[in-house]
């Protein structure tokens, strides 16, 4: 482990690079913001509802960003080599996919400060629900960056990356329910879900905030998701060659 | 020293990149060549333990690529053919993130970088982003990170294509100046010739020719290259130039028929691929 370089990396790819390329981070606060304004006009500004869609606001940011991270170690990977660069270095596989992993939530800052803010002043969350939702968001962020990189490593040409993230971050962010309540569905609809990391950590998030009961079987299945994707992702980065 | 062993390599079924390579390479500076898709980067990837070899293997100062991976990186800086540098961070970034890789701290990472980038001239732009460098500075930049890292073995796939002339002194120079071990790969001739007093040359993934220079020029004694567009008298035909090795004392005689008369020279192994050698 080297986490002086994975600090220093996360740094400057994630915290720099929005300093330097906005426009990115606006992409990933759109689609939250969108689905926000559109359960405000359907539930007639009704307070539950809204607080629902600004509780999932933070995850669908991390989410997204993570799965943007597919496209991203993709082009490291095959367009400009810089993963190659790094083989060849004393830093492992997982320092360098924990590096990137942690520039995509740097990276995802911003969005979720404005919705802590919102949160707060809507009240949906509280000093106190503020570590065990930062927990579930590192945890997100590490089974979806790993399933980027397993992406990544499949991939052969950088072209198919595009359609695939796009139809990813449909079907894991605005299918769970990241912005209605989980009991609005089956129980077992629920576990299907949990395919996607993110219907364990959205049903986490709502239990933490007190707006629906706090099921601890997701905890378990977000972190088994974490150890599986971060030991697959180690296999498929195609590190050497 | 590099000791490779046998080293083979397939890409897909049949594809053979590198056939059966046994080489050591002792001197302090070693010169690859050869034409394109002849092998050199899938050898240089091999040693610098980004690709792994089909068979065989290779030791660098007695550690194995394959064993011991770690060590190996350890001794190792690589600077790959096709790499580009992350368009939205400045080279200063991509330095200090690439010596920090190579066990530095971030200080002694930023000193480093800034004094390999002042010896190739490109100190003034080390905070630009880089997308906003030119083809050439982009490539300076990578060998600016080899220099930086002063690794004891040190590959560069290609350093000085796409330098002006300048450019490639100043490279040129900075190698020099260096202490390490030096893989290289390239096409220019006199790039081999000033900088590294030993030579490979690979053809279609076998090694055709190995030596010192002096030795491999030495097969060309008291000999002249001869050419002439469509001469009818040849040992090689590149395109439609015929190209003739010749004794001194033929001279004459050839110029009378039209031929150009030049010195031989390092390109000379390379156009010949060794039919002047086994003839
Ligand atoms: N990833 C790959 N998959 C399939 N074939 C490959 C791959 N990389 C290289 N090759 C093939 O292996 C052979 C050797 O390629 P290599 O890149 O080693 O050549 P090279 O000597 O470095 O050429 P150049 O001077 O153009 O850089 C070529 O025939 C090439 O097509
Ligand atoms: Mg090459």
């Amino acid at each position: 482990m080297n986490p002086k370089f994975i600090l220093y990396f996360a740094w400057y790819y994630g915290f720099f690079v929005i300093l330097r390329g906005p426009s990115y981070l606006v992409a990933s606060l759109s689609l939250p913001l969108a689905l926000l304004f559109i359960v405000t006009i359907f539930a007639h500004g009704s307070l539950v509802a809204i607080s629902f869609a600004v509780a999932g606001g933070p995850i669908a940011i991390v989410a997204a960003n993570s799965i943007n991270g597919a496209a991203d170690a993709a082009f490291f990977r095959i367009q400009i080599r810089i993963q190659d660069l790094y083989v060849a270095t004393n830093i492992t596989s997982q320092d360098y996919m924990f590096a990137l992993s942690l520039s995509y939530l740097v990276f995802s800052l911003p969005g979720i400060v404005l919705y802590a803010v919102l949160g707060s002043y809507l009240k949906v969350f509280s000093v106190e629900s503020a570590l065990p939702i930062i927990g579930v968001l590192v945890l997100l962020t590490l089974t979806i960056s790993n399933l980027s990189f397993i992406i990544a490593g499949l991939l052969k040409h950088i072209r198919n990356v595009w359609g695939i993230t796009a139809i990813l971050s449909i079907i894991m962010t605005v299918l769970p329910p990241t912005f209605y309540p989980y009991t609005d569905i089956p129980m077992n609809l629920i576990y299907v879900l949990s395919i996607s990391p993110v219907t364990p950590a959205a049903v986490l998030v709502q239990g933490i905030v007190g707006k629906e009961p706090l099921l601890y079987s997701m905890l378990f299945i977000l972190l088994i998701e974490t150890v599986v994707l971060t030991l697959l992702g180690r296999k498929f980065i195609r590190w050497r060659e | 020293m590099i000791e490779i062993k046998g080293i083979t390599k397939r890409y897909g079924k049949h594809l053979y990149a590198l056939k059966g390579i046994n080489a050591s390479l002792k001197e302090r500076v070693t010169t690859v060549i050869g034409r394109n898709g002849a092998g050199k980067t899938t050898l240089v990837r091999i040693l610098s333990t980004q690709l792994l070899p089909t068979s065989g293997t290779a030791t660098i100062e007695g550690y194995d690529i394959i064993k011991d991976t770690k060590k190996v990186r350890n001794l190792i800086s690589s600077i790959p053919q096709e790499s580009q540098l992350i368009g939205i961070l400045s080279p200063l970034e991509q330095m200090q993130l690439y010596l920090m890789a190579k066990g530095f701290s971030a200080q002694q990472a930023k000193a480093e970088s800034k004094e390999a980038l002042d010896q190739l001239e490109l100190y003034d732009f080390r905070n630009a982003p880089s997308d906003t460098l030119s083809g050439g500075m982009k490539r300076k930049v990578f060998v600016a990170m080899a220099l930086a890292a002063k690794s004891p073995v040190i590959f560069l796939d290609e350093p000085t294509t796409g330098l002006d002339p300048l450019s490639r002194i100043e490279v040129w120079s900075a190698i020099k100046r260096l202490t390490s071990k030096i893989i290289l790969t390239t096409h220019y001739m006199e790039e081999a010739q000033e900088l590294s007093n030993e030579v490979v040359v690979i053809d279609q993934g076998n090694i055709m020719t190995h030596g010192t220079i002096q030795h491999l020029l030495s097969t060309f004694n008291g000999k002249m290259r001869a050419e002439k567009l469509d001469g009818e008298e040849y040992d090689i035909k590149i395109a439609n130039v015929a190209i003739k090795y010749i004794e001194k004392d033929k001279v004459d005689e050839f110029i009378s028929k039209g031929y150009d008369i030049k010195r031989i020279n390092l390109d000379d192994i390379f156009l010949s691929k060794g039919v002047m050698l086994e003839s």
